[in-house]
């Protein structure tokens, strides 16, 4: 076995408290949306709540945002503008959850410190920080103080609009989430890629021919 | 209501002043002002309880019970003057002939000069008030009961159906028992005086509002339009923004969108008000022309099946025209649902300050809608709405303007957040049981090749 060290600090942290607050942020908008049939802490208390949780959101975001764009490391979220490639390895590693992984296949992707994503995180994850979590920034920031965005609230269609976008993210979440915590668990073992989002280190098979070679 | 002998002169003081200043305003000419103010002058000099001699010329016919004159529509019109009342009054100075100078020998009594009805003699008369009052003429001149009155509505008051010009008398106007509003407004006047301002008015506390400290004396407006009744509110109850940011979430936000009424009236029905508005004119829509629903329902008071959520995302297609985009749109306000209800505000410490109320599915105040235009004189009128215009994905757009988050909120999405958390959760749970049941049951592993 030979160790990575793919997630600093850094991004560690970040991970985290990105993890714990989309949770407690879809906890508390689920009780939002639904006072009356969920009632474990009052409406008033989950305003407060949500906002005091988007807020730590939006920070982390930045600590993500600014540790990536000082570090090298940022190459893990370059786009793959090969289209030959992205398919490539989206395909196979398509197969290999949908089919290769039942006959305990090899993984077909071996990360890298500069390359640490397979090509459906790549693309799942480059479409969530770059796109769908700074929307659902923007959209809860308009939301949290609507009279003071008022014109870009009507600019953008009016309240229920940008509430509909927000909410829309936010189901999107809830399918995201258990999918990528089930994910997380088909590591060596089911604990071993949880582990390593604590230590720091992924370990690696040696092998010999290997299409991605760590570094 | 008593007064004392000097404060009725300065009264008359004063209103001689009014009338020169305004003789001279009209261009009457400072002689003409100068005559005016010494005629007054001398019929200032009567006694407060006796009419003036010219005065008394005039009640030996106008002081008899029962005198009347019989008019062209064939109602009688009362001649009669209590001539102790008048004398009593704030305009005895004038003396009869201050309002009446048409009136002379040669045409008087006037038998060849028929009236045609009450009301329209009534209206070529107030026109005299302006010459004293040019400055509350004016207002009135701008107030919805002016453009009623220009409407042709028969009721809308003008200066003499509030303040009877042979017995007016300084404050009359400005109690709850005599105050002239509830002779129109009675329901609603007596709703008042259950609130917590007719309460405490009656018990004597001055600064408690009477109808026109909110509404106006003579600048009546239209009172449910947009933010002014909230602005009213807050021009006695200054520190009200202050109060509610100790407690209430987006305050600025609940003081534009919900009325004040909506949670200090506990008990009013609330109804989402849907207001159709032009961002180019910045005002309300008037009432839309060739569109047939509102044509048909022109009229009809809500609570009746109304427009559906196809139906006003239709409507607002064609109020915006071909290519246009958002110049008409929908601002939605919580409002309690009547007038009446908008009178019987209670004391803070009763209020609703639970959010519960109004952000949780199928909560009161949303089961009622109604979309309203500008009607003439600007009263909103309003038509009934299908509350599913609050819920449908087709009102996204349509009713972009208004939204309570848990009230209000898309029914479609709660299908969408079903299927996302069933989804979420069942393909993994499914993958897991392919898995172990491959790996239990179904020996699939690649042999490798040993290193």
């Amino acid at each position: 076995m030979h160790r990575i060290y793919l997630h600093p600090l850094p991004v560690r942290i970040w991970h985290w408290i990105n993890a714990a607050t989309c949770v407690m942020l879809l906890l508390t908008g689920v009780q939002l949306r639904y006072v009356g049939l969920i009632n474990v802490v009052s409406f008033r208390t989950a305003v407060t709540i949500h906002n005091y949780l988007g807020f730590i959101l939006i920070a982390n975001f930045f600590l993500w945002l600014g540790y990536y764009l000082c570090s090298p490391r940022i190459r893990s979220y370059h786009t793959e503008l090969n289209p030959r490639k992205f398919f490539d390895g989206a395909l196979s590693q398509t197969l290999y959850y949908t089919y290769g992984i039942f006959k305990r296949a090899p993984e077909p992707f071996h990360p890298s410190v500069y390359n640490k994503f397979n090509p459906l995180q790549a693309m799942t994850y480059q479409v969530i920080m770059f796109m769908v979590l700074p929307i659902q920034i923007i959209t809860g920031l308009l939301l949290w103080h609507l009279v003071g965005f008022s014109r870009i609230v009507a600019l953008l269609g009016g309240v229920r609009v940008i509430d509909t976008v927000h909410v829309l993210i936010f189901i999107f979440f809830v399918f995201f989430i258990p999918a990528h915590f089930y994910l997380g668990t088909l590591g060596r073992r089911p604990i071993t890629h949880f582990k390593e989002m604590f230590t720091g280190y992924e370990e690696e098979p040696v092998e010999k021919d290997h299409a991605n070679a760590p570094e | 209501m008593a007064r004392t002998e000097s404060g009725a002169r300065s009264e008359r003081r004063a209103l001689i002043g009014r009338m020169a200043r305004a003789a001279l305003t009209k261009g009457a000419g400072a002689i003409g002002a100068a005559v005016i103010a010494v005629l007054l002058m001398l019929a200032g000099t009567a006694s407060a309880a006796t009419p003036s001699p010219a005065d008394q010329n005039c009640l030996i016919c106008h002081g008899t019970p029962g005198l009347e004159k019989p008019l062209t529509d064939g109602e009688t019109l009362s001649l009669h003057i209590e001539g102790d009342h008048f004398a009593d009054s704030v305009h005895a100075p004038l003396g009869c002939t201050g309002c009446h100078s048409g009136v002379n020998l040669a045409s008087h009594p006037p038998a060849n000069n028929p009236i045609v009805d009450r009301r329209a003699f009534s209206i070529a008369m107030v026109q005299v008030c302006q010459t004293c009052h040019a400055d509350k003429f004016e207002q009135w001149g701008k107030s919805v009961h002016a453009a009623l009155v220009k409407d042709g509505n028969p009721n809308a008051p003008i200066c003499t159906n509030c303040h009877s010009p042979h017995t007016m008398i300084k404050g009359a106007a400005a109690s709850v028992a005599t105050v002239p509003c509830k002779t129109c407004h009675s329901v609603i006047f007596t709703a008042y005086t259950t609130s917590v301002h007719g309460v405490l008015r009656n018990g004597g506390l001055a600064a408690a509002p009477l109808c026109f400290d909110c509404h106006g004396a003579h600048d009546v407006a239209v009172p449910s339009a947009g933010v002014g009744r909230r602005d009213v509110c807050l021009g006695c109850h200054t520190e009200a923004m202050a109060s509610h940011l100790t407690w209430l979430p987006n305050v600025q936000l609940h003081f534009d969108v919900v009325s004040c009424p909506v949670c200090h009236t506990p008990n009013a029905q609330r109804v989402v008000n849907l207001i159709l508005y032009n961002n180019s004119t910045q005002k309300e829509v008037s009432q839309p022309e060739g569109i047939p629903r509102f044509e048909l329902k022109n009229g009809t008071p809500t609570g009746l099946p109304g427009l559906d959520p196809t139906t006003l995302m239709t409507l607002l297609t064609a109020l915006n025209g071909q290519g246009i985009k958002g110049e008409t749109n929908v601002r939605g306000r919580l409002d309690v649902r009547t007038g009446v209800e908008d009178h019987q505000l209670t004391f803070a410490t009763k209020a609703i300050s639970d959010c519960d109320t109004c952000h949780r599915q199928g909560a009161t105040a949303f089961q009622s809608v109604e979309v309203s235009v500008a009607g003439p004189a600007g009263i909103p009128i309003h038509y009934g709405a299908d509350k599913d215009v609050l819920s449908s994905v087709f009102s996204i757009d349509s009713v972009g303007g208004f939204y309570a988050i848990g009230g209000s909120r898309v029914t479609f999405f709660d299908v969408l957040l079903f299927l996302a958390l069933l989804g979420g959760f069942a393909w993994p749970i499914a993958h897991l049981i392919v898995r172990w049941v491959v790996g239990r049951y179904l020996d699939l592993t690649i042999p490798h090749e040993p290193r």
